[in-house]
C-alpha cells in the first residue's frame, strides 16, 4: 500500500488486511447541508496528497469518519480545521446523489437492543449533524456491493427478538463492505431451528436457512458464514476429545486406585481456574462501569461550562457568590486545553475497598451536588 | 511508557489468533509526538482521527467474529451437557470421563470470553490513554468528544458476553460434585497454569493490576489502583510455572 508518509503507512501495514473499493467526495462547508455525500472529509490538503488517497480507495472506512469529523467542524470553534477549504471530488462508481439518500432511508435498522450507535445521542445541539445518521449507514458500502445491500423493505423490527441489528462498521477482510452482522442467542435460536427443519447442520443450505428464518436484513452471506461456523463447532468436540484422551498421562481406566485422585485434583484446579477468571472478569466489569463514570463527568463538566457561557450566572440560582468562585475554576478547567483538567490539583478520587464499595469525592461540590448523589447512588448499586 | 510496556506484555502472552488484533499503541504514539511538531494541524488531525477509526473498525470486527463463535459454542456446550446426562451412560468410567472433558472444556470457554471482556477493555484503555496524550500534545479537544463514540462501540458493549459468561458460571457449579476434600493440589494446578487459558487469565488478571498501579499522570479520568486479596497466591502461580512454550 501506497502511503502519504512513512508513518502512516506503517501502521496501515500493521493492521488487519482489508480491501474495498470506496471512493470520497468531500464537499465544501457551504453544502454542507444540501449535498448529501456518502464521505466527507475536510481537508484538501489530505486528498490532493495523491499517495494518502490511494491508501483511503485501498482500505475500508468506516461511517465513523464522517461522524467524527462532523464533529470538529461544529465543536471547536477556534479549530482550525474550520477554514480548510472542502472541494468536490467526484467519485467514480458510486450512483447519483439522490440514490444514496433512498439506501440510506432503506438501510436504516432500528436499534432495539441498543447495539447501533444511537447517533442522535451522540451528535448534540447540531443540525448539521442530524444529516449525518443517515449518510453514516451505508459508507461502507458504498461500493460496487451496493445492489446487494440493497433492500426492497425497510427494516422493522422482526417479530419477537429476531431483530437484526447491523453496524455500520465495516466488514472483515474478504468479504467487500458487507454490513457485519451482530448475532444475538435468540437470532442463533431461529437460526437452529431452521437449520433442524431443513435436516441438521449438513444438509441445510444457506439459501434454505434464511429462507426459513424470515428475518429482514439478514443476508446469504451472514447465513453462509454462520453456519460455517455452526458445522465447526458441532464437530471440534470429537476430535480435542480424542485428544485429550491421549494426553491424560493417567488413562483412569488403567489406575483405578489413582483415578480418584487424580480426577479430584483436575477439578479442584479447574475450581482455582474458575475462581482467577471470576475475579478477573469481575475486576473487568467494575472498570468498565467506572471508565464509563468518568467519561459521564467529563460530559457533565464541559455541559455545564456551556450553560454557563451561555446562560450567564442566572442560571444557577442562589448565590452568585458561589458561582463567581467556581466559575473562574471551571473556566480553568473546561477551557479549550483539557489538559489543565488533568492537571487539577485535587483529583476527583474513587476508592475502592475490598467489599468493592465505591465513593465518589470531588471537590467541585458546590456545582454538582446532583451529579455527585446521582454517582454516589449508582455506585452503591455496584457493590 | 508503562502501559506501552505492558501491552506488549499482554500481546506477547495471549492467544496466538488474537496478537494482530490489539491496538497498535506504540505507532499512534509516534505519530502523536510527530503531530505536535506539525504546522498542518488540520491535516494530522484528519490523518489521525482516520487512523483511530481504523483501529476501531478492527476491534469491532475482531469482537464480534469472537462474540459470534461464543453464542454457537456456548449452545453447543449446553446441548452435549444435555446429550451426556439424558442418554444412557455406558459405564460409570466412561460417563466420568466425558463430564470430566465438559467441565475441562466448560472452564477454558469461560476463561475464553473473559479474555474476550479483557481484549474489550485494554483495548478501550490504550484509546483513552492516546487521545489524552494527543490532547495534551496537541492543545486539541479531540478526547472528550471522541470518547464518547468509542463508548458505544460494539467492542465495548461487552453486555453480551459477559451476560454468556454468567450463565456458564451458573452451569458450572452445577457441573462441579459439592464435596470439598482437601488434596493436595498444588502440583496439579502448577502444571495446569502452564497451559492455555488458564495462563492466559491469570497473566490477563496481573497485567490488569499492573497497568493500575497508578501511574505518573493520576488525575480524575484516572482508575484507582486495584487491589486484589490473592495477589500473591496469584502471583505464585506464575511464578511456578512453566516457561510457556509460543
Amino acid at each position: 500500500m501506497s502511503s502519504a508518509n512513512g508513518t502512516v503507512g506503517h501502521i496501515v501495514s500493521s493492521s488487519s488486511g482489508m480491501s474495498s473499493n470506496l471512493h470520497i467526495s468531500s464537499i465544501s462547508s457551504d453544502e454542507f447541508c444540501s449535498i448529501k455525500a456518502p464521505f466527507i472529509t475536510q481537508s484538501s490538503g489530505v486528498l490532493r496528497s495523491t499517495a494518502f488517497r490511494e491508501y483511503i480507495k485501498e482500505s475500508n472506512i468506516s461511517s465513523w469518519c464522517t461522524d467524527s469529523l462532523s464533529d470538529f467542524l461544529d465543536y471547536t470553534e477556534n479549530s482550525p480545521l474550520q477554514s480548510s477549504n472542502l472541494q468536490l471530488m467526484p467519485s467514480e462508481d458510486v450512483g447519483k446523489p439522490n440514490d444514496w439518500q433512498d439506501w440510506a432511508d432503506q438501510l436504516i435498522t432500528d436499534d432495539d437492543d441498543g447495539v447501533s450507535p444511537n447517533w442522535n445521542e451522540i451528535l448534540v445541539d447540531t443540525p448539521v449533524a442530524d444529516q449525518h445518521p443517515k449518510m453514516a449507514y451505508y459508507v461502507g458500502k458504498a461500493s460496487k456491493t451496493s445492489s446487494s445491500l440493497k433492500l426492497s423493505t425497510p427494516v422493522p423490527a422482526s417479530p419477537g427478538d429476531a431483530c437484526t441489528p447491523m453496524t455500520p462498521s465495516s466488514c472483515g477482510s474478504g468479504s467487500q463492505s458487507k454490513p457485519r452482522m451482530r448475532w444475538t442467542p435468540e437470532l442463533h435460536e431461529v437460526f437452529m431451528e431452521a437449520v433442524n427443519k431443513l435436516g441438521g447442520s449438513e444438509s441445510a443450505t444457506p439459501k434454505g436457512v434464511l429462507k426459513l428464518m424470515k428475518v429482514d436484513g439478514l443476508t446469504i452471506y451472514h447465513v453462509k458464514s454462520h453456519l460455517q461456523k455452526y458445522r465447526t463447532a458441532k464437530f471440534k468436540p470429537v476430535p480435542s476429545s480424542e485428544g485429550t484422551a491421549e494426553k491424560k498421562p493417567t488413562p483412569i481406566q488403567d489406575l483405578p486406585s489413582f483415578d480418584f485422585k487424580t480426577s479430584l485434583e483436575i477439578t479442584e484446579a479447574l475450581r482455582l481456574q474458575m475462581e482467577v477468571q471470576k475475579r478477573l472478569h469481575e475486576q473487568l466489569e467494575i472498570q468498565k462501569n467506572l471508565q464509563m463514570r468518568i467519561e459521564e463527568q467529563g460530559r457533565y463538566l464541559k455541559m455545564i461550562f456551556e450553560k454557563q457561557c451561555k446562560s450567564g450566572i442566572d442560571q444557577f440560582g442562589p448565590s452568585s457568590s458561589t458561582l463567581e468562585r467556581s466559575e473562574p475554576e471551571l473556566t480553568n478547567e473546561v477551557s479549550s486545553s483539557p489538559s489543565q483538567l488533568e492537571t487539577e490539583p485535587d483529583p476527583i478520587k474513587v476508592e475502592l475497598t475490598s467489599t468493592e464499595k465505591q465513593q465518589v469525592e470531588t471537590d467541585h461540590s458546590e456545582s454538582q451536588p446532583s451529579k455527585r448523589a446521582k454517582l454516589n447512588e449508582s455506585s452503591t448499586k455496584l457493590s | 511508557m508503562k502501559f506501552g510496556k505492558r501491552l506488549k506484555q499482554h500481546v506477547e502472552e495471549t492467544l496466538p489468533g488474537w496478537r494482530d488484533m490489539y491496538l497498535n499503541y506504540k505507532d499512534l504514539k509516534k505519530l502523536v509526538r510527530l503531530i505536535s511538531s506539525s504546522l498542518e494541524y488540520g491535516k494530522s488531525e484528519a490523518e489521525f482521527v482516520y487512523l483511530l477509526n481504523n483501529e476501531i473498525d478492527k476491534f469491532n470486527m475482531f469482537f464480534m467474529e469472537q462474540e459470534e463463535d461464543f453464542i454457537i459454542r456456548h449452545k453447543e456446550l449446553q446441548q452435549r451437557i444435555k446429550r451426556v446426562n439424558e442418554s444412557e451412560p455406558s459405564s460409570q468410567e466412561e460417563y466420568e470421563e466425558e463430564m470430566s472433558r465438559i467441565r475441562k472444556d466448560i472452564v477454558d470457554f469461560h476463561g475464553e470470553m473473559v479474555l474476550l471482556v479483557n481484549y474489550s477493555n485494554i483495548n478501550y484503555t490504550g484509546m483513552a490513554k492516546i487521545l489524552k496524550k494527543y490532547d495534551k500534545r496537541t492543545g486539541g479537544l479531540l478526547r472528550l468528544a471522541f470518547i464518547q463514540k468509542v463508548l458505544e462501540q460494539p467492542f465495548f458493549t461487552t453486555e453480551l458476553v459477559s451476560k454468556l459468561v454468567k450463565e456458564c458460571e451458573t452451569t458450572i457449579d452445577e457441573l462441579f460434585p459439592t464435596a470439598m476434600v482437601a488434596v493436595e493440589l498444588k502440583d496439579a494446578t502448577i502444571t495446569m497454569v502452564g497451559e492455555g487459558i488458564f495462563r492466559n487469565t491469570v497473566a490477563a488478571l496481573m497485567t490488569m493490576k499492573e497497568i493500575r498501579n497508578g501511574s505518573s499522570t493520576q488525575s480524575h479520568f484516572s482508575l484507582p489502583a486495584l487491589s486484589l486479596p490473592d495477589t500473591e497466591l496469584i502471583r505464585s502461580f506464575q511464578l511456578n510455572s512453566p516457561i510457556p512454550s509460543i
